[in-house]
C-alpha cells in the first residue's frame, strides 16, 4: 500500500430522507471505511440491498453522504449537501452504472463519443482512440446502430467504452455484467482485464458474484448486510495476466471462494 | 481481439409485408362501405339533405382543374391561355373557378400561422421554466384553466378585438394549439430519465449540454404527440372562426352553402377540410418518423395506432 491512498472512505454513513408518516429511516451504510490506492483493481461484494450502489453513487458524488468522509486525492466530498456535489469530480471519476444508460436517440458511435463531445475534447486523436476501443470490444460494424438495435451485451460494451474513452483515472463499475448470460459475461470480463492491463487504472468494481470478484480483483472487500460495513478483506495474489476461463482451477481460488462465501450472508 | 461476439444485433425495421398490405386492403374496404352508405343515404333522402358523392367529386374536380389551369395560365402568361389549345382545354364550368382552392388556402394559412404562433412558444416554455419549478407550479392552475376552457367560446371576443379578418382566426388557432402543446412538452420534461442526466453529469456535461443532449431529445416524442393532437384542432379552430364571421375561407364556404341550401357545396367544403387534416397529419407523420428514427419500431407502431 502506498502511504497516501488515492481514494479514502472513512466512517461513511448514509440514510435516506424520511418520508412523511414513517419512522426515522434506517442507516443503509454505517461506519464503512476503506482505502484504494492508485492503479488498484478493488472488487466489492455484498448481499443485495447492502448499499453497494449507494456507496458508488456517493464516491461519484451523484449522492451525498450522511456522515463520515469520502476523500479523493485528499479532497473531501460535501456531506449532507446535495447542492455542492460535483458529479464525476470534473471527469476524474468515471462510472459504469448497472443499466447501460445509453442515449436512445444517439447511435453507438455518438454514444461512445458523447463524453468527449460534452467535454469539448473531440478531435481526430480522441476519435481514433474511440474507434480503436469500438473495435477492441467487437462493436465494429455497429457504429451507426441505435441502442435498441443492439443486444444487451453490446449495449454493455458500448457503455463500458463510453467511460474508457475519456480516460478517467478512477472508474467505478456497478455490477456491469450482472444481467448477462454466462458466456457473454466471461467475454466481457476478459475484455475488461485486457483493457485494464493496458492502462492500469484504478477500478472499484461492485458485484454479487464471488467468482467474478476473485477473478478480476487485486483485493476484495466483503460488505455486511445493512447497515453495511466491511465484513472482510481478501488480497488476491493470483498472478496476472489471468485466465478467467480457467481460474476456478487455480489452487488459491477454492480457499478464497470458501472464506468469502462464509462472510457473505 | 474479441470480435467474435456471441450476440448478434437484433434485426429490426421489418419491411411492410403481408400485415401492412392486409391492413391497407381492410382500410379500402371500410372506405368502400362508407362511400356506399353515403350513396345510399343521398339516394334515399335526396341531395337536398345529403349531398351526393358524385356531385361533390365533380365540383371538386372541376374546381381543382380550373385552379390548376389558372395557375398554369399565371405561370405561362396570358398569351398561352388565349391560344387555341388553351381555349379548347379551358374548363367549361368556370362558375367556381378555383374557388375552393382559394378558400382552402386562406383556411390553411390561418391554421399554419396560428399553429406556429401557438405551438412554438408552447413547446419552448416548459424548457425555459425547467429550472424554475416554483414558477411552473404557480402558473399551473392557470394553464389547466386555459386548457379546459372552451376556446371556441373565445371566437366572438377575438372577432371583437382583431376584426373579422384573418387575425382573429389566427389568434383563435394559436390559443387552442398553445395549451395542448404546452402540456405535452411539460409531460416530456417531467418524464426525463434522471439516470441519463446523472450519467451525462458524471461524463462532464454542463447544464446546457444536458438540456441539449438529454432533456430536449427526450421531450421530442411528447412534443410531437402534442403536435399530432393539436393539428386537427388548428384546422377546426380556423374553420369555426370562419363560420362565425368571415368573408372567405372554407368555414365561410360552409356557411354560404348552408344559407343557399346548397348541401353539396357544404359537403364539398367539408371534404376539403378533411383532406387538409389528412395532409397535415401525414406531414406530421413524416417529420416525426424522421426525427424519431432512433425509436424501436414497436413503440412507433403503437404510436401510430393510438
Amino acid at each position: 500500500m502506498t502511504a497516501e491512498p488515492l481514494l479514502e472512505v472513512r466512517d461513511l454513513g448514509k440514510r435516506f430522507a424520511a418520508r412523511a408518516g414513517r419512522d426515522a429511516p434506517a442507516w443503509v451504510i454505517q461506519g464503512l471505511s476503506f482505502a484504494v490506492s492508485d492503479g488498484e483493481f478493488l472488487t466489492i461484494i455484498g448481499p443485495s440491498g447492502s448499499g453497494k450502489t449507494t456507496l458508488l453513487n456517493m464516491i461519484a458524488q451523484i449522492d451525498t453522504a450522511s456522515s463520515g468522509t469520502v476523500r479523493f486525492q485528499s479532497e473531501a466530498a460535501p456531506i449532507n449537501d446535495a447542492k455542492s456535489l460535483n458529479p464525476g469530480l470534473s471527469c476524474k471519476i468515471g462510472y459504469v452504472t448497472q443499466e447501460d444508460n445509453l442515449l436512445p436517440w444517439r447511435t453507438t458511435l455518438q454514444n461512445v463519443l458523447f463524453p468527449l463531445r460534452v467535454q469539448g475534447r473531440l478531435n481526430d486523436k480522441t476519435r481514433a482512440h474511440a474507434e480503436t476501443l469500438i473495435k477492441a470490444v467487437g462493436l465494429a460494424g455497429f457504429e451507426s446502430h441505435y441502442p435498441h438495435e443492439l443486444s444487451g451485451g453490446m449495449r454493455k460494451r458500448a457503455s463500458l467504452i463510453r467511460t474508457l474513452v475519456y480516460d478517467p483515472p478512477v472508474i467505478l463499475m456497478d455490477e456491469p455484467f450482472g444481467a448477462l448470460d454466462a458466456q457473454t459475461r466471461v467475454q466481457l470480463q476478459e475484455d475488461l482485464l485486457r483493457l485494464w492491463e493496458l492502462g492500469r487504472k484504478t477500478i472499484i468494481f461492485v458485484t454479487h458474484d464471488i467468482a467474478e470478484a476473485i477473478a478480476l480483483g487485486d483485493r476484495t472487500l466483503v460488505l455486511s448486510r445493512a447497515p453495511a460495513q466491511v465484513a472482510g478483506e481478501h488480497v488476491i495474489t493470483i498472478a496476472r495476466p489471468r485466465d478467467i476461463r480457467g481460474i476456478m482451477g487455480h489452487p488459491e481460488f477454492g480457499m478464497l471462494y470458501q472464506s468469502i462465501r462464509a462472510q457473505v450472508q | 481481439m474479441a470480435a467474435q461476439s456471441s450476440d448478434a444485433a437484433v434485426e429490426l425495421r421489418p419491411t411492410p409485408g403481408r400485415g401492412a398490405l392486409r391492413s391497407r386492403m381492410d382500410r379500402l374496404l371500410v372506405l368502400v362501405v362508407l362511400l356506399a352508405i353515403w350513396v345510399a343515404l343521398s339516394a334515399t333522402l335526396g341531395s337536398y339533405w345529403v349531398g351526393s358523392p358524385w356531385g361533390v367529386v365533380t365540383r371538386l374536380g372541376i374546381d381543382l382543374w380550373s385552379g390548376i389551369w389558372h395557375a398554369l395560365a399565371f405561370l405561362a402568361g396570358t398569351g398561352w391561355t388565349e391560344s387555341a389549345l388553351g381555349l379548347m382545354t379551358r374548363p367549361t364550368n368556370l362558375a367556381s373557378g378555383g374557388e375552393i382552392l382559394i378558400h382552402a388556402s386562406y383556411t390553411l394559412y390561418e391554421a399554419v400561422a396560428g399553429f406556429l404562433i401557438g405551438a412554438i412558444p408552447a413547446a419552448a416554455l416548459p424548457f425555459l421554466l425547467r429550472r424554475l419549478p416554483i414558477v411552473t407550479a404557480i402558473i399551473d392552475p392557470f394553464m389547466v384553466g386555459g386548457y379546459g376552457a372552451p376556446k371556441l367560446a373565445l371566437a366572438p371576443l377575438f372577432i371583437l378585438w382583431f376584426g373579422i379578418g384573418i387575425e382573429s382566426k389566427i389568434a383563435l388557432v394559436a390559443i387552442t394549439v398553445f395549451f395542448i402543446v404546452y402540456f405535452s412538452a411539460l409531460a416530456g420534461i417531467r418524464a426525463l430519465d434522471a439516470k441519463l442526466v446523472q450519467m451525462a453529469q458524471v461524463a462532464g456535461a454542463s447544464e446546457r449540454a444536458v438540456a441539449r443532449h438529454i432533456v430536449f431529445p427526450g421531450a421530442v416524442p411528447y412534443i410531437f404527440t402534442g403536435f399530432r393532437i393539436a393539428m386537427p384542432y388548428s384546422i377546426g379552430g380556423a374553420v369555426i372562426a370562419e363560420l362565425i364571421s368571415a368573408n372567405r375561407g372554407l368555414g365561410y364556404l360552409i356557411q354560404l352553402g348552408a344559407m343557399n341550401f346548397d348541401t353539396t357545396g357544404v359537403f364539398v367544403a367539408l371534404v376539403a377540410v378533411t383532406c387538409i387534416v389528412f395532409v397535415g397529419n401525414w406531414s406530421v407523420d413524416i417529420v416525426e418518423r424522421w426525427l424519431l428514427r432512433w425509436r424501436p419500431p414497436a413503440d412507433a407502431r403503437a404510436e401510430l395506432k393510438s
